[in-house]
């Protein structure tokens, strides 16, 4: 297990390189260079950042500072879909802690983790803008609302099989 | 738009104390004492915090606000520097003097909202990141969330006292504060020219030394082999009358001193005064023979001068910087912060020329490797370009140098072609550093001991300044010629005189008036033959034509060459005198040892690596009953019947501002009033050392062609090795006062000899290992470090470890023209223990 996720590593690291090398030496480029990591890798593996920070000549602790301002940037691999439970105060309301607990316990993650299997990452979110629904979970791009613990169930079910 | 990112209009109206900005303050201030924890009385910083005065000076009392801190704990070992980030308000001071003074980026905000603070690269301890423990943060921290780890004193005190760093020479100002006749604290000093508000870690940590229990408190007299303490008056007595045994038997000449480029100009003007007038010897020297020679016989002929061409704003201000053996981030750390803000921030071009990745090769846009010793054949070929390519500034090169034809003539062998065979440069990238360098109106050249100790030191010197002469790169607003001084005061110690053939100021012994001068101010006669130099001493002493030596603050033992050959010359003399903060390796040779006052206990001044002269100023008295060095000669040559009449250093400067055109119009009231470079006294320049826009003193520079002839033997079988010495952060000359400083000491405690990965697998040594480099004249051992740093073939292995002195493992070879000994490089080859 150690030696596939350090052999997965060192895949991610070269796709960093081949990125990485087109912009050379230009600091502005910071952001947009890992946004385009992120979306073509994934994540930004930690170990790119020394990487990044030669090629466009700042600092590793400069890069790192970044990655770690953005919320939208992650320095761990993710699931394959995002599921994001509200906690809007309609939501809340409407029992959206408990759909969190509920979907916690079908993933068997925390917020801010990746099932094993890398399927899920785990997120929550303030608020999506259709109370109406409420409570919602987003499901990469897709909305589910008026969710209950039946639909948890089956949205999981489906999802995985 | 936020009144910090307003810009200035005029006829803007800009309130900084109306009551709305006040109550926005108050409030801004209340939010930071909110998420601070309340343990102000329990608080390090104590009364020095920002954050305190800020919140007494605004009114605020106790806080209406919810408390809530952040409680966070780092672990570190280092004796340095301690985190207490619960107290850290995110002023990011420590993240921008990180960055933008040192240039290290060791630390940068991590995270955002609560949990933002700074940190280093995944959040490790200091000691696991690109920390250097130069101390400037905590200098700059204005809370207590950055302070001193291992301290002997956690209050404030009262006294504080802006002196000079007595380490390397770049001679930046420290503070130095005290409690209780103790320093207790070392910080950026408030002048800083040099400096600029940082400090490395020999600066901020290394006064330990100064409290070392090992200071010698009274003078002591070898007794059958074993040391007596004694007075003062019975150790100068005995000293007294064995100098005036040895000269009425033997002769002045079989007496000599070693003076020191550690103490101040006024002592080393009173030593060579001591030697001249009372000894009536020339037989005088100081350390930076070891180093500096090659410099001061190089630049000579070259360009008048014999010091940095420029000062070291002006290096900053470069377009393109030279770096060519040396490693300033680790041997002058003013200087390397220099070139890495000259780089990062204002975008100047880093050529460096060194076989060693260093620090530096991070910054650098060109980065060559020659073979090692053939740095005259590259600064040749790159001259040849030059000329082949009519990038030289034809204008300076005619109005102001000579022997232009020369040069060309000797420059015909060293085309690119044939140089990359000797250097294994390969030649585009010769012709690529000499357009780089060419290109450039504000070039700078920054050497070092890369250049001076080798065997052809003198040429290198010389093939740097033709490099420079030829595109007028010599001063002006930036580039110039900088070489680097080993030590606070070597370049001090020359111009005042300590070395066998000058006078002070560098006038020479042989010339009648000059001797005149002097002769009528101190009412006595001068010897006119020239003496001897540090090492020809020390061979002389070996064939008995030397009895009697006096070494004053200078450790021969293991600075000097082979240090058997020395030891047992040391043993041989009639009478050997050693003066020092420590029994060092050399003291412990001696008849008679004389306790000398360190840096903090005593008043004079020293002179940069530029030609800067600052003061060093009293912050507690002698320890013990150890004295200042000043205090010392004055009261020996009162014993031996020919007095000197000095009462004070400052007394001692009055005269030198007289006698020595190159210290005019020094003062220490002037540099009370502000440290001065010498080239900003007075109208004119002729008269000073520093050359700006070409103003040579003797009106034209000259070409210097020199030959490249290979010194080092090729690597034999018995010895595959090439070994290079060099200096490290942490410690400093031959480690007599580093090893005692107890925090450098405890960080990196033991010798260690770096080897290259590939080749520490063929020999099967790993990181750690006890190894011995053994070269044909000695061996000894430390502990293999394995690095990526090295090309294939070299190991590296840093001075001032006093236990395993890499100067032992030379041979005696001195330089023709400069005589100092080779100490750069040597074929070793190296074994597991």
């Amino acid at each position: 297990m150690a030696d596939k996720s350090k052999a997965v590593a060192e895949v991610d690291l070269a796709q960093v390189k081949q990125i990485v090398d087109e912009y050379s030496q230009q600091r502005w480029a910071l952001i947009p260079l890992a946004q385009k990591i992120q979306n073509e890798v994934g994540y930004i593996p930690p170990q790119s950042v020394p990487v990044i920070a030669k090629t466009l000549g700042l600092f590793p602790s400069q890069v790192q500072g970044v990655i770690s301002f953005y919320e939208q940037l992650y320095t761990k691999p993710r699931g394959r879909h995002v599921v994001r439970v509200c906690r809007g105060t309609a939501c809340h309301v409407r029992g959206g802690k408990t759909i969190l607990k509920l979907v916690k316990q079908h993933l068997g993650v925390e917020e801010g983790e990746t099932t094993p299997d890398m399927e899920y990452t785990l997120e929550t979110v303030a608020c999506i803008g259709v109370c109406a629904l409420a409570p919602n979970v987003v499901v990469d791009d897709r909305v589910h609302g008026r969710m209950n613990p039946k639909k948890v169930e089956q949205l999981f079910r489906k999802n995985g099989d | 738009m936020a009144s910090c990112v307003t810009p200035i209009a005029s006829g803007m109206a800009i309130n900084t104390h109306s009551p709305r900005v006040t109550e926005h303050r108050k409030n801004i201030v209340k939010l930071v004492l909110a998420s601070h924890p309340d343990s102000c009385m329990v608080c390090d910083k104590g009364n020095r915090c920002q954050l305190r005065q800020l919140a007494s000076d605004l009114d605020i009392g106790l806080l209406d606000f919810q408390k809530i801190p952040q409680m966070t704990v780092i672990e570190e070992v280092n004796p340095f520097i301690e985190r207490d980030i619960s107290k850290c308000i995110l002023c990011a001071k420590c993240i921008r003097s990180c960055q933008e003074l040192v240039v290290e980026g060791a630390i940068d905000y991590f995270q955002r909202g609560f949990s933002a603070k700074p940190a280093t690269l995944s959040d490790l301890p200091l000691e696991a990141s690109e920390c250097t423990f130069c101390g400037t943060c905590v200098a700059m921290c204005p809370t207590g969330a950055l302070t001193e780890k291992e301290k002997t004193y956690r209050g404030t005190t009262n006294t504080t006292v802006e002196t000079t760093c007595p380490f390397c020479g770049c001679g930046c100002s420290i503070s130095l504060e005290v409690k209780d006749e103790q320093v207790v604290r070392a910080t950026p000093g408030a002048d800083d020219a040099v400096n600029n508000g940082a400090l490395c870690v020999r600066g901020s940590y290394g006064y330990d030394f100064i409290h070392s229990p090992d200071r010698l408190t009274r003078p002591l007299i070898k007794v059958n082999d074993d040391f007596e303490e004694v007075s003062w008056e019975q150790a100068l007595e005995l000293v007294a009358t064995e100098f005036k045994r040895i000269k009425s038997e033997h002769g002045p000449n079989s007496l000599a001193v070693l003076g020191s480029s550690k103490c101040t100009n006024e002592e080393n003007y009173l030593l060579q005064r001591f030697a001249r007038c009372v000894l009536e010897t020339n037989n005088i020297d100081n350390g930076s023979r070891l180093y500096n020679s090659a410099t001061r016989i190089g630049l000579g002929p070259s360009t008048g001068f014999l010091g940095s061409t420029n000062h070291l704003g002006a290096l900053e201000k470069s377009d393109v910087i030279m770096v060519i053996g040396a490693d300033p981030t680790s041997s002058a750390p003013a200087v390397g912060y220099a070139i890495k803000r000259a780089v990062k921030i204002k975008g100047a071009k880093l050529i460096l020329i060194d076989p060693r990745q260093t620090k530096l090769s991070a910054f650098a846009h060109l980065r060559l490797c020659p073979k090692i010793g053939t740095d005259v054949a590259l600064l040749n070929s790159l001259a040849k370009v030059i000329i082949d390519e009519s990038l030289i500034d034809e204008e300076f090169v005619t109005r102001k140098t000579d022997g232009f034809e020369d040069l060309t003539k000797v420059l015909e062998a060293y085309s690119p072609e044939h140089v990359e065979a000797i250097t294994g440069i390969p030649s585009e990238e010769i012709r690529a550093t000499a357009r780089l360098y060419a290109a450039s109106s504000h070039a700078a050249i920054v050497y070092g001991t890369g250049i001076t100790q080798h065997m052809n030191g003198t040429d290198g010197v010389q093939a740097v300044a033709n490099l420079a002469l030829l595109t007028g790169n010599i001063g002006g607003r930036g580039g110039g010629i900088y070489p680097l001084q080993r030590e606070n005061n070597g370049l001090g110690a020359c111009d005042m005189g300590a070395l066998p053939d000058f006078l002070p100021g560098y006038q020479s012994i042989a010339d009648d008036e000059t001797r005149t001068k002097f002769q009528q101010n101190w009412e006595t006669s001068l010897p006119v033959n020239h003496g001897l130099t540090a090492v020809e001493i020390v061979e002389l002493a070996k064939e008995g034509g030397i009895r009697g030596l006096y070494v004053v603050g200078e450790n021969p033992v293991l600075s000097f060459p082979q240090s058997r050959i020395v030891t047992e010359a040391l043993a041989s003399l009639d009478f050997l005198v050693v003066q020092d903060l420590f029994l060092s390796e050399t003291a412990k040779l001696a008849n008679v040892v004389l306790p000398a006052a360190s840096f903090a206990e005593k008043e004079g001044t020293f002179t940069n690596f530029e030609g800067r002269v600052s003061r060093v100023r009293k912050a507690i008295d002698p320890l013990g009953e150890s004295l200042p060095d000043w205090e010392i000669f004055l009261r020996l040559a009162d014993k031996m019947e020919c007095p000197m009449p000095y009462s004070s250093p400052q007394q001692v400067m009055d005269e030198i501002e007289r006698l020595v055109p190159l210290y005019e119009g020094i003062s220490y009231a002037d540099l009370d009033a502000k440290s001065l470079h010498q080239a900003e006294m007075g109208g004119n320049h002729l008269e000073t050392r520093r050359i700006f826009g070409g103003q040579f003193l003797t009106g034209f520079a000259r070409f210097s062609p020199v030959e490249y002839v290979p010194h080092i033997e090729e690597a034999k079988d018995d010895y595959p090795f090439a070994l290079l010495t060099g200096t490290i952060l942490q410690h400093f000359g031959t480690g007599t006062r580093s090893s005692r400083a107890w925090r450098l000491k405890k960080f990196s405690p033991q010798p260690f000899l770096e080897i290259g990965r590939s080749d520490a697998e063929k020999l099967g040594i790993g990181h750690g290992d006890e190894v011995k480099a053994i070269s044909p004249v000695a061996e000894l051992s430390a502990t293999a470090k394995i690095t990526d740093t090295l090309p294939e073939g070299t190991v590296f292995l840093p001075l001032s470890f006093p236990e395993s002195p890499a100067t032992r493992l030379f041979n005696i070879e001195l330089q023709p023209k400069s005589k100092t000994p080779s100490l750069k490089l040597c074929n070793v080859r190296i074994e597991r223990v």
